[in-house]
């Protein structure tokens, strides 16, 4: 009680009543502001299941995550490598590929907004010469640039941790796989990655749930344009339930969310706990 | 020794957090003498003088005024407000929030002096719960320098009642060197929030025209949908930005052509004056009907808008009568004491609402506005919409900006939209 209680009332109070106050709000039809609650039942659940804007944005939410988490954590990994491997200046680049998280989501979501409509268009111009479109007009030109700006911005996060990673594996072990004839190739395979798999299951579970609930970048870069074809389910849910004012029916989407996200982010961490190897 | 050490400061720190959280969350009790009332703006072009004129104000009738705004979506953050038990003693809302949010939260305003000099207020069932801010109307925006010089001649708004009109005038201008004389804006609510309602507003009865279309009446037959989308078409085939390129046009790069005169029209509402203003324009702007082949209505000669924007003041037991004293003798300087219209029409370059406020408008656009306003020449807004109309068919009347899709799959989704809506809203 002394030690845990107040982190554990603390915890009730702002997770537990509001998540279970949340679960009674899901059964009503409430619009989010008026001041009686009518009941009804499972109707919402009904609803998000009937709302096919809603399964395609989770579809293009699924989409976006898979490409994003296998590319943030390729480059993150690549990126880690090389500032191990004892370049010239390699603190240096350590900060510069760290610095892009360390700005929000919204901001960077503005700054390349203006990167893509005009630094981009203006470079095509000069190349091709005659004014192009900007990416962020095309359906699939905005879900790009969405990728490319999240990898951008967390591969230098993941990059911290597969740091931390290749260092924690000791030097005396590689050497010794490379003495016994393996080459650099085969000793990063098989000696290497291996011992680094905790790294793997932190920043794919991170990179995966970031990329399910991302909202601020997807506001701020593309606000679900064009033609409302790269809303997010996040942009979706918020949406529903304080824009059209759909209280009840946003809250069991979110809902399904999070039950998404937290069977995802569980299984990733099962299979990928269960194969750590120590050294 | 050292574990016990170790865990009383834990334990310690971990007080520590709760308690400040807790401390955090209780701080906005104590209301002193003097009366605090607090006012939510959601007009962000005239916070910074709303902030100065809660000061003054405040100072001059002995209250404590303190002005708040917010990005968000007006509704969204009327709810968080709501939730939160800390309402807004006035708030600015739009039009639809007084009728969804007004009968369970706003006092009856019936008994107070402005209200038989506007015809703009908002009453729902019977009672007047809404203030008019100022009155706004849509409709074409034109640059008359800009036309002057690359026509040659002086440009007379009233001169272009019909599309063929404004076509022939489109060719005059390309003919005097403006390559795209128009711009879009792609915006979903300058889309499908102010373009397209025309077609209902500019109906006889624009609740029995929904409910046909709800019912799947043929919205490509209709005459005022062709007669606007026909205008529509030649505003996107000369606009500045085409195809894809019109998706991903900036609102603020489109405002900027029109105010250096290298666009000369553009559909918007006098609230583009602020946008507008940013860029040194000519005052030589001003706006007029779009035009239409079809005048039913009398509709080439009259702006469509209205009422835009209401304060209404908060009737729950978190705000005291003292304060919704205050909050009414606040609406009651606005609209009656001179110093308030003045300040209505020079400081926040609003157009008043109230036909005792005589003073001239000075920017534009609101002057075109007063103009039609006073000569009864405006088509009311249709304020019923449901809340995700703007989205949906945003998105829709967007792929037709950008020809991927034509006008017959645009009046299909707008009727697939209203079928399969609840019509709660519509009255």
């Amino acid at each position: 009680m002394m030690f845990a209680g107040p982190a554990t009332i603390l915890f009730c109070a702002v997770v537990v009543v509001p998540f279970i106050y949340g679960l009674y709000l899901t059964l009503t039809s409430w619009d989010g502001i008026a001041n009686n609650k009518p009941f009804v039942g499972l109707q919402n659940y009904r609803d998000a299941f009937a709302d096919t804007a809603y399964w395609s944005a989770l579809g293009r939410t699924a989409i976006y995550s898979v490409i994003s988490v296998v590319l943030v954590n390729v480059v993150a990994f690549f990126l880690a490598y090389l500032v191990t491997s004892g370049i010239k200046g390699q603190n240096f680049f350590r900060a510069g590929f760290f610095i892009p998280n360390l700005i929000g989501g919204i901001v960077l979501g503005y700054v390349w907004k203006f990167v893509f409509n005009r630094a981009f268009v203006a470079i095509g111009t000069a190349l091709t010469g005659h004014e192009g479109a900007s990416l962020l007009g095309t359906t699939n030109g905005a879900l790009f640039a969405l990728i490319l700006v999240s990898v951008w911005q967390y591969a230098g996060y993941m990059m911290l941790i597969y740091v931390a990673g290749f260092m924690g594996v000791d030097d005396s072990l590689k050497e010794a796989a490379l003495i016994d004839g393996c080459t650099n190739g085969q000793a990063m395979r098989n000696v290497v990655i291996p011992l680094m798999r905790s790294s793997f299951v932190q920043c794919i579970f991170l990179s995966t749930t970031r990329c399910f609930m991302v909202y601020d970048l997807n506001l701020s870069l593309t606000k679900g344009e064009p033609f409302n074809t790269s809303v997010m389910a996040a942009m979706h849910v918020y949406n529903k339930a304080f824009v059209y004012k759909n209280y009840g029916v946003g809250q069991a989407e979110a809902l399904i969310l999070f039950i998404i996200c937290a069977v995802i982010g569980m299984i990733q961490v099962y299979v990928g706990k269960k194969g750590e190897v120590e050294a | 020794m050292l574990k016990d050490w170790k865990r009383w400061t834990a334990a310690a720190a971990a007080t520590v957090l709760a308690v400040g959280m807790l401390g955090a969350c209780g701080s906005n009790s104590g209301s002193g003498d003097g009366t605090k009332i607090t006012i939510f703006n959601s007009k962000s072009e005239i916070q910074q003088q709303l902030e100065e004129l809660a000061e003054s104000y405040g100072e001059s009738h002995g209250v404590d005024v303190e002005v708040y705004y917010s990005s968000d979506t007006v509704a969204a953050h009327m709810a968080t407000k709501y939730a939160a038990n800390q309402p807004y003693t006035i708030s600015m809302v739009d039009a639809k929030d007084v009728y969804s949010l007004g009968a369970e939260h706003a006092i009856d305003l019936s008994g107070e002096k402005w209200v038989s000099e506007t015809d703009q207020a908002i009453s729902v069932d019977g009672k007047v719960l809404g203030f008019p801010v100022s009155v706004e109307a849509r409709g074409l925006i034109y640059n008359a320098d800009a036309i002057k010089k690359a026509t040659g001649k002086d440009f007379k708004p009233e001169s272009i009642k019909t599309t063929d009109d404004f076509k022939n005038l489109i060719s005059d201008l390309k003919a005097g060197g403006m390559e795209s004389p128009v711009g879009v804006m792609k915006e979903d609510w300058s889309l499908a929030a102010h373009y397209l309602p025309q077609v209902y507003e500019e109906q006889e009865d624009p609740a029995a025209f929904i409910k046909s279309l709800h019912d799947g009446a043929d919205l490509n037959s209709n005459a005022r949908w062709t007669s606007l989308m026909d205008t529509f078409d030649v505003l996107v085939e000369n606009n500045y930005a085409k195809g894809d390129k019109a998706i991903s046009a900036e609102r603020e790069v489109t405002e900027q052509k029109l105010a250096k005169g290298e666009i000369a029209f553009m559909f918007g509402g006098n609230w583009d004056w602020a946008v507008l203003n940013q860029y040194e324009p000519t005052k030589n702007m001003g706006m007029m009907p779009v035009p239409q082949n079809d005048n039913d209505m009398d509709v080439q000669n009259k702006l469509v808008g209205g009422g835009s924007k209401y304060f209404f003041i908060d009737n729950s037991k978190n705000t005291s009568e003292a304060q919704q004293k205050a909050a009414k003798d606040f609406l009651n300087w606005l609209s009656m004491d001179k110093e308030g219209q003045e300040w209505i029409v020079n400081t926040a370059h609003l157009v008043s609402p109230f036909k005792n406020n005589t003073l001239e408008v000075a920017d534009p656009l609101g002057k075109s506005v007063k103009e039609f306003a006073d000569k009864n020449m405006l088509i009311n807004n249709y304020n019923y919409l449901p809340d995700d109309h703007y989205s949906v068919l945003g998105a829709n009347f967007q792929k037709y900006l950008a020809g991927q899709e034509d006008r017959a799959a645009l009046a299909g989704q707008v009727v697939d939209y209203w079928k399969s809506n609840d019509m709660k809203t519509i009255q």
